[in-house]
């Protein structure tokens, strides 16, 4: 090495500037350190990261239906195809009980809900990778990938939403003040969406196995659901065991409170006790696993 | 004078094998977390797979308004620094304070989006970029004029050529005037045309005050430019000081490698 230059050389040379400088923070904008145990959440950035949020979404709703033919209507065939399959075979066939609300609404409720919640989880568990270009490039809060893609289902989930008020209509559902909670279990949905999408989303970026699980587990996830049958079918010893599915208690509840039902208190609340905490982990496992992400993917 | 960016100790270690073959499964993940486990109860060493230090022990102050280039060979760990202090990813060792805002470019059109338009993808990359949507619309049309792509704003980006969306990419980071400035080598691409204006504009930037980190195999340009460089090799800052001496000195290793006879 010259001897005339070294890096601890502190003869700086400062440049002649046009402008006066402004005078620096007393405390550092951005801290860089080795990733902790236990990442904490900075919430004030979040905050000021909420058109990145919007964003994300304006750009996946808009790539969606740039080349497609029928647009959003493809949003309303899925839970539609299902409840006129199982309509068919399950309710007309078979008979299964619909709690006395005609068959049809009693599954598309369900299967509205399910709509929403298994492609959220799905698109949010791929949403990391395919982004793959970002996260390796440019910083910004990561959870708000996976969240963005929770965001768009939402949209789809409102217009999915027209047709139950529409079959409602047709088949003389009577409404209650039970409406009101409707917003309560939608955030509800969305939340242990977000849950489960976010564990998703970050151990697919290590393992990609995920990404070919998680259909399968959906799968399993929703035959253990109320979603085409009744959860009375359910024995009375068992049924506490089946609330521990956080999905019973959504959407049970979330019928309940659509066509005028008694609500299911306690796997309501059953669901709530499993979802909340299971948030918090998946937050704070993904804040831990976000430091390496652009390592690994 | 303070520091705006002050960088003590810092390192980074990479695993040497990709984990994909350390670890190609779930299930083998876990026997193998099962293994290590009870070898590092053993060793008190729990890695047992090859590393290497891309940065170690890296220590360097910048001062507000000083544009300094960062040379060195390929593999050297210029952009593993400028990706720690960018937040993309994170060091082993160390710390780095940053007194200021951080914009960076880090590579041609990052987050553009190849169906969307070019003025879709100014408002999503300048967004993605930390730019709230009036500053973005303030600055649409310089951003614009800048990168000459009027006539094909609503052109999906995917039909533009290499160096549109580079023109592209740099215009919308031109624009984002952050207290610090990290460049990565995003010249490459660009003619000489839209490198000298490129090189303009930083200068300009550097002397409105903007801090900028700027890495480039293009010694001249680090020659104008930079008031001050490090010459980065083997993870480690090799010499630091006054631009000429620092790019003689990268020279110098370059001529004396052994490996580089012709």
């Amino acid at each position: 090495m010259s001897t005339s230059i070294n890096h601890a050389d502190p003869a700086v040379v400062v440049p002649q500037l046009q402008r006066p400088l402004k005078q620096l923070p007393s405390e550092p904008v951005i801290n860089i350190k080795p990733p902790q145990v236990w990442e904490k959440i900075d919430f004030r950035q979040l905050w000021s990261e909420r058109e990145v949020l919007y964003f994300l979404m304006w750009r996946d709703l808009k790539v969606r239906y740039k080349q497609t033919i029928l647009g959003a209507g493809w949003v309303i065939l899925q839970p539609v195809l299902m409840t006129i399959v199982f309509g068919i075979f399950l309710g007309r066939l078979i008979k299964v009980p619909s709690d006395g609300v005609p068959y049809p609404v009693f599954a598309y409720t369900g299967l509205l809900l399910w709509t929403f919640v298994s492609n959220a989880v799905l698109s949010s568990c791929y949403s990391l990778v395919i982004n793959a270009h970002l996260i390796t490039r440019i910083y910004f809060s990561r959870v708000l990938i996976p969240t963005s893609t929770i965001g768009v289902r939402l949209i789809d989930l409102t217009i999915a939403f027209a047709v139950l008020v529409l079959m409602m209509v047709y088949y003389r559902v009577p409404i209650s003040w039970g409406l009101l909670l409707l917003p309560a279990f939608v955030i509800h949905a969305a939340m242990l969406a977000l849950a489960v999408g976010l564990f998703g989303a970050a151990l697919n970026v290590r393992y990609r196995d995920v990404g070919t699980l998680a259909p399968i587990l959906l799968q399993v996830w929703m035959f253990a659901s109320p979603l085409v049958y009744s959860s009375s079918i359910v024995p009375a010893h068992l049924r506490l065991w089946y609330s521990f599915n956080p999905l019973v208690g959504l959407v049970d509840g979330l019928r309940a409170a659509l066509l005028n039902l008694p609500i299911p208190w306690m796997s309501v609340m059953l669901s709530g006790v499993v979802t909340w905490p299971l948030l918090v982990i998946a937050i704070h496992v993904f804040r831990r696993m976000e430091r390496s992400f652009a390592d690994e993917i | 004078m303070r520091p705006i960016i002050q960088v003590q100790n810092l390192g980074k270690k990479y695993l040497l094998a990709p984990r994909e073959t350390v670890a190609p499964t779930l299930r083998e993940a876990l026997k193998a977390s099962l293994r290590n486990k009870t070898q590092a109860l053993l060793s008190r060493d729990g890695s047992h797979h090859p590393t290497v230090w891309a940065l170690k022990d890296i220590n360097f102050e910048v001062y507000p308004g000083e544009v300094v280039g960062i040379v060195g060979p390929n593999g050297a760990g210029k952009s593993t620094l400028l990706k720690i202090l960018a937040r993309i990813t994170s060091p082993t060792t160390g710390e780095a304070h940053l007194y200021g805002q951080t914009g960076s470019l880090l590579g041609v059109g990052t987050g553009f989006h190849p169906d969307l338009t070019g003025r879709e993808n100014i408002y999503l990359n300048g967004a993605i970029l930390g730019m709230n949507r009036n500053e973005i619309a303030r600055k649409f049309d310089e951003i614009v004029a800048f990168a000459e792509l009027e006539d094909f704003l609503d052109t999906p980006t995917k039909r533009y050529s290499s160096g549109m969306y580079l023109r592209l990419g740099f215009a919308i980071a031109a624009h984002l005037e952050p207290e610090i400035l990290l460049l990565d080598e995003v010249l490459t691409v660009a003619d000489s045309r839209f490198q000298t204006r490129c090189l303009q504009k930083i200068k300009e930037a550097g002397e409105h005050g903007t801090t900028v980190l700027f890495i480039s195999h293009n010694l001249i340009s680090v020659n104008q430019l930079c008031s001050r460089a490090f010459h980065i090799d083997g993870g480690r800052i090799q010499a630091a000081g006054e631009t000429e001496s620092v790019v003689e000195h990268y020279l110098k290793s370059v001529v004396a490698a052994p490996n580089n006879a012709i």
